[in-house]
């Protein structure tokens, strides 16, 4: 199957894109994990708005507008479909119902979205713990709560799960939050700018009001957090206002902002650079979402942390740009169709700054304590890593031969911004010189028997 | 250089292993050595190595663009052998693999040498012919090969089918001390007994240009400053037409991409490496018990390093048939490495038309086996100007149309 636009992701900028390219009259192939679309923040939207729409609240809601646009006849919906290898040119490999198969196209948008970033805390590999958006995927998808959990770490989701949860009838026991007054008081110089995203702003207090409501405990400028058990969560321990907490609990959700999911951009040779304000690397676009690899774009939380809207908008951009690259919109039309676009990113954008400075990531799970694992696939500690740093490793990849970080199932997602952070920090190097793994298909495990029951050999002999 | 040793093992691990020292100095180019080797994969740290050891020349630089071992030295399948049809082959494979069977005590560094056998199915009635003729070779030329029936497959690897439609395994020719090693330890190890002869490794140092005066090498430019030597090695594989540009001459080399595969770690299930070389598939288990899946080479001539689909489907298609139970493993790794092809798929061991320099190239998708017998033979050649194991190997044959024809020999991917 060949396309004029090839998207990676059916969340906010993908299904955007789908649809604003298809309007425009380009064939779009939209390939996903999911069965249905939505992507993450619009999980399973359409049935869940049915069923759990008063917990999931109004923005939920907004994502069925999205999904109605998917309905169109030059856009192919590749559901459960998942990609595990794009080569140059450009042709992508995926599974779906167990056999692998291939979709080439010209033009290639990433709308692979985020990740929750890691935050390797002494027992965070013990069951009873998990990220906060997996419970929330839980909840989405299947109407699941966990009892007596406590939500740890910082940033706007943590308000706005722990919301859901008391809308749900369960309530967390407590949110221990790592962000400090200091931090509060350091992003008050951005105040500009989350003035003019003065919406976002006043949904974050209302959030905020309804935790208060229900008397769930705050604690802020939290250290030294662990979690105990013997073979399971059984508590959480902690350092705040000056004493030490510990909280019996079943379920710890852990939660310090989200990070771009970089690797299909990585494999493609996408260039990096290390952003401090969002301590993480951000692949290089421009306007449109494009990146120096000629026909391949980024758009949504793939290419920095904005959120939903800023997502949506981002696809529609990089749509109109793929329209006017292939000829169905002249330049003009394209501009004239992006102006209010772009005016509406920048004033979404513009709180980020703000919440960036307010609520940074936890620093003691950037630079984790000799003994906590890093890298689970293959069990490695933050210590050995320094000891590999003290035996000369000088980057990721090297690290790879010394001890197997990264070497497991996930490829590395889960633990390559820590081992660069730990790496760099242990050399005295800066991130973007310490670099990053190098990502390979597949960028997700693939059996060899969907391999070997690949869709269209012919082609390939033919190369 | 302090000894490693089941001692100091035990020691280490009573007291939290702190005291492990560097395994090789950090260091900076000097302004002239007696002899340079461009690249620090296992050929060229290997050569460096024996110089020291065999020659006494100790005055030495070893520069490297990346990290040591991290060219194809750390990307691939690992598979030691020698059961080569020609003489030359034969002499400096099995060389190479005798010299593997005692490298650990020789390098006081674990390399891991894992004699656990090398079969080669044979799965048409055109290999059989080939291998039965590659035992007699064999017999002559001193190395322990013998060919086995079906049956004994079946014995060394139970999760065999032995009648496929498509590919039946006929009979194999077996190998029973060749077998695998840990690759990076090689490089490692190599590297480390080069630092602590006072040799110089110098890492992340680019070369830019080679000087000469008078038809003569007198050093290289690097990313790092100028470097003088009396004597240079070229040993960098898949880059070794961009260097010999560099020195003025032109190689007989064709650069392609190899690919590899690793699946998930299962139980243990195949104690040997097995190779099919109709599908231009081989297989080993790694001791974490990863399936290792080595393919074909690309058919297009390449510089990257990475994956890609030609050839690795058909290789995949080929050993399902051969080995139905690994259908539902997941591959997790997948990798290429650009490999230096020469037209008769034998290496260059040579000197140049540049007087002093070196040049060890053309390893082709078999250079890992070939490490220390390739550095001791061409170590030999930079020190006394000849040597018996690499005398046949010149880059003058391609003129001369002297060739060692393993291409036709082996039926093998290289």
């Amino acid at each position: 199957m060949t396309r004029d636009l090839v998207v990676i992701g059916a969340g906010p900028a993908g299904m955007a894109a789908a649809a604003t390219a298809a309007e425009a009259g380009l064939s779009v192939a939209l390939l996903d994990e999911q069965k249905r679309p939505g992507g993450q923040i619009y999980r399973d939207v359409d049935r869940a708005m049915v069923r759990r729409g008063a917990i999931l609240g109004a923005d939920f809601a907004h994502g069925a507008g999205l999904t109605a646009g998917l309905r169109h006849d030059r856009i192919k919906h590749l559901a459960g479909a998942v990609v595990w290898a794009i080569e140059e040119g450009f042709r992508v490999s995926y599974t779906q119902d167990g056999k692998g198969a291939q979709v080439s196209g010209a033009r290639v948008l990433l709308a692979t979205g985020a990740l929750e970033r890691p935050m390797p805390v002494p027992g965070w590999t013990m069951p009873g713990v998990m990220t906060a958006g997996a419970a929330q995927i839980l909840l989405k998808q299947s109407g699941v709560v966990p009892r007596r959990a406590v939500l740890v770490g910082s940033g706007p989701l943590i308000y706005l799960i722990a919301a859901q949860m008391v809308r749900a009838g369960t309530p967390p026991l407590a949110l221990v939050e790592t962000q400090t007054r200091g931090d509060m008081m350091g992003a008050m110089r951005h105040l500009g700018g989350a003035l003019r995203g003065f919406w976002t702003l006043a949904k974050g207090l209302k959030l905020l009001a309804e935790i208060t409501r229900a008397r769930v405990p705050r604690h802020t400028g939290a250290t030294q957090i662990a979690i105990e058990g013997a073979d399971r969560a059984e508590a959480i321990t902690f350092h705040a206002a000056g004493r030490a907490h510990r909280i019996v609990c079943d379920t710890v959700l852990l939660h310090h902002g989200v990070v771009p999911n970089t690797q299909a951009a990585r494999s493609l040779g996408v260039t990096h650079r290390w952003n401090t304000a969002q301590q993480c690397f951000l692949p290089q676009v421009d306007d449109w979402g494009a990146t120096d690899v000629p026909g391949l774009m980024i758009a949504g939380d793939g290419a920095g942390i904005g959120g939903a809207t800023v997502a949506e908008i981002a696809g529609r951009l990089a749509a109109l740009h793929a329209a006017c690259e292939t000829g169905h919109l002249t330049r003009e039309q394209r501009d004239a169709r992006a102006g209010s676009l772009h005016r509406a990113l920048d004033k979404d954008r513009a709180i980020r700054p703000f919440l960036d400075a307010a609520y940074p990531p936890f620093a003691q799970a950037l630079a984790p304590a000799d003994a906590t694992i890093v890298c689970r696939c293959e069990e490695v500690t933050a210590g050995t890593i320094r000891a590999h740093a003290g035996l000369g490793c000088t980057g990721p990849n090297q690290a790879k031969a010394f001890g197997r970080a990264g070497m497991g199932p996930c490829q590395g997602r889960y633990c390559g911004l820590t081992v660069t952070g730990i790496l760099a920090q242990a050399n005295g190097q800066t991130p973007d010189e310490t670099g990053y793994y190098r990502i390979r298909p597949p960028l997700k495990p693939v059996t060899l028997g969907e391999l070997a029951a690949m869709d269209n050999p012919g082609q390939d002999a033919a190369e | 250089m302090k000894r490693y040793s089941a001692f100091a093992v035990a020691r280490e691990a009573l007291t939290g292993h702190k005291g492990w020292e560097r395994a090789w100095r950090k260091a900076q180019p000097k302004k002239r050595y007696d002899v340079v080797i461009v690249g620090a994969g296992g050929h060229g740290l290997a050569t460096a190595y024996y110089l020291g050891k065999r020659f006494g020349i100790t005055n030495v630089a070893i520069i490297e663009k990346g990290w040591l071992g991290g060219g194809n030295t750390g990307r691939n399948t690992t598979i030691i052998r020698s059961n080569y049809l020609q003489d030359p082959s034969a002499a400096i494979y099995e060389k190479a693999r005798s010299l593997y069977e005692t490298l650990s005590q020789d390098l006081n560094y674990n390399v891991m040498f894992s004699p656990r056998g090398v079969m080669m199915l044979a799965q048409t009635e055109h290999e059989v012919r080939g291998y039965l003729r590659t035992v007699h070779a064999n017999a002559l030329q001193g190395v322990k090969t013998r060919f086995i029936t079906p049956a004994e497959v079946k014995k060394i690897v139970p999760i065999i089918r032995l009648d496929g439609p498509r590919y039946p395994v006929l009979g194999a020719l077996w190998q029973d001390r060749g077998g695998t090693a840990r690759h990076d330890a090689v490089a490692w190890g190599y590297a480390r007994a080069c630092s602590a002869m006072g040799m110089d490794i110098i890492q992340k140092c680019e070369v830019t240009g080679v000087r000469q005066e008078a038809g003569r090498v007198t050093g290289v430019q690097t990313t790092k400053g100028d470097i003088a030597c009396d004597k240079l090695g070229i040993v960098v594989a898949g880059h070794s037409g961009v260097v010999a540009n560099m020195a003025g001459f032109r190689l007989p080399i064709e650069c392609v991409a190899l690919q590899a595969l690793v699946s998930e770690p299962i139980k243990p299930v195949m104690d040997c490496v097995v190779m099919a070389n109709t599908v231009h598939g081989y297989m080993s288990q790694s001791d974490k018990g990863e399936m290792v899946i080595g393919g074909g080479a690309d058919q297009f001539n390449n510089y990257s390093q990475r994956g890609s689909f030609h050839h690795v489907e058909e290789t995949v298609r080929a050993l399902i048939e051969t080995f139905p139970m690994l259908s539902r493993l997941k591959m997790l790794r997948w990798w290429g490495g650009i490999v230096d092809m020469t037209g008769d798929r034998s290496p260059i061991l040579s000197k140049t038309p540049l007087e002093g320099c070196f040049i060890n190239c053309g390893w082709g998708t078999g250079g890992f086996k070939a490490i220390p017998g390739s550095g001791w033979g061409f170590a030999e050649l930079m020190a006394k100007g000849h040597s018996p194991l690499t005398e046949e190997f010149s880059m003058w044959r391609f003129r001369e149309g002297k060739f060692i024809d393993e291409s036709v020999a082996a039926g093998v991917a290289h």
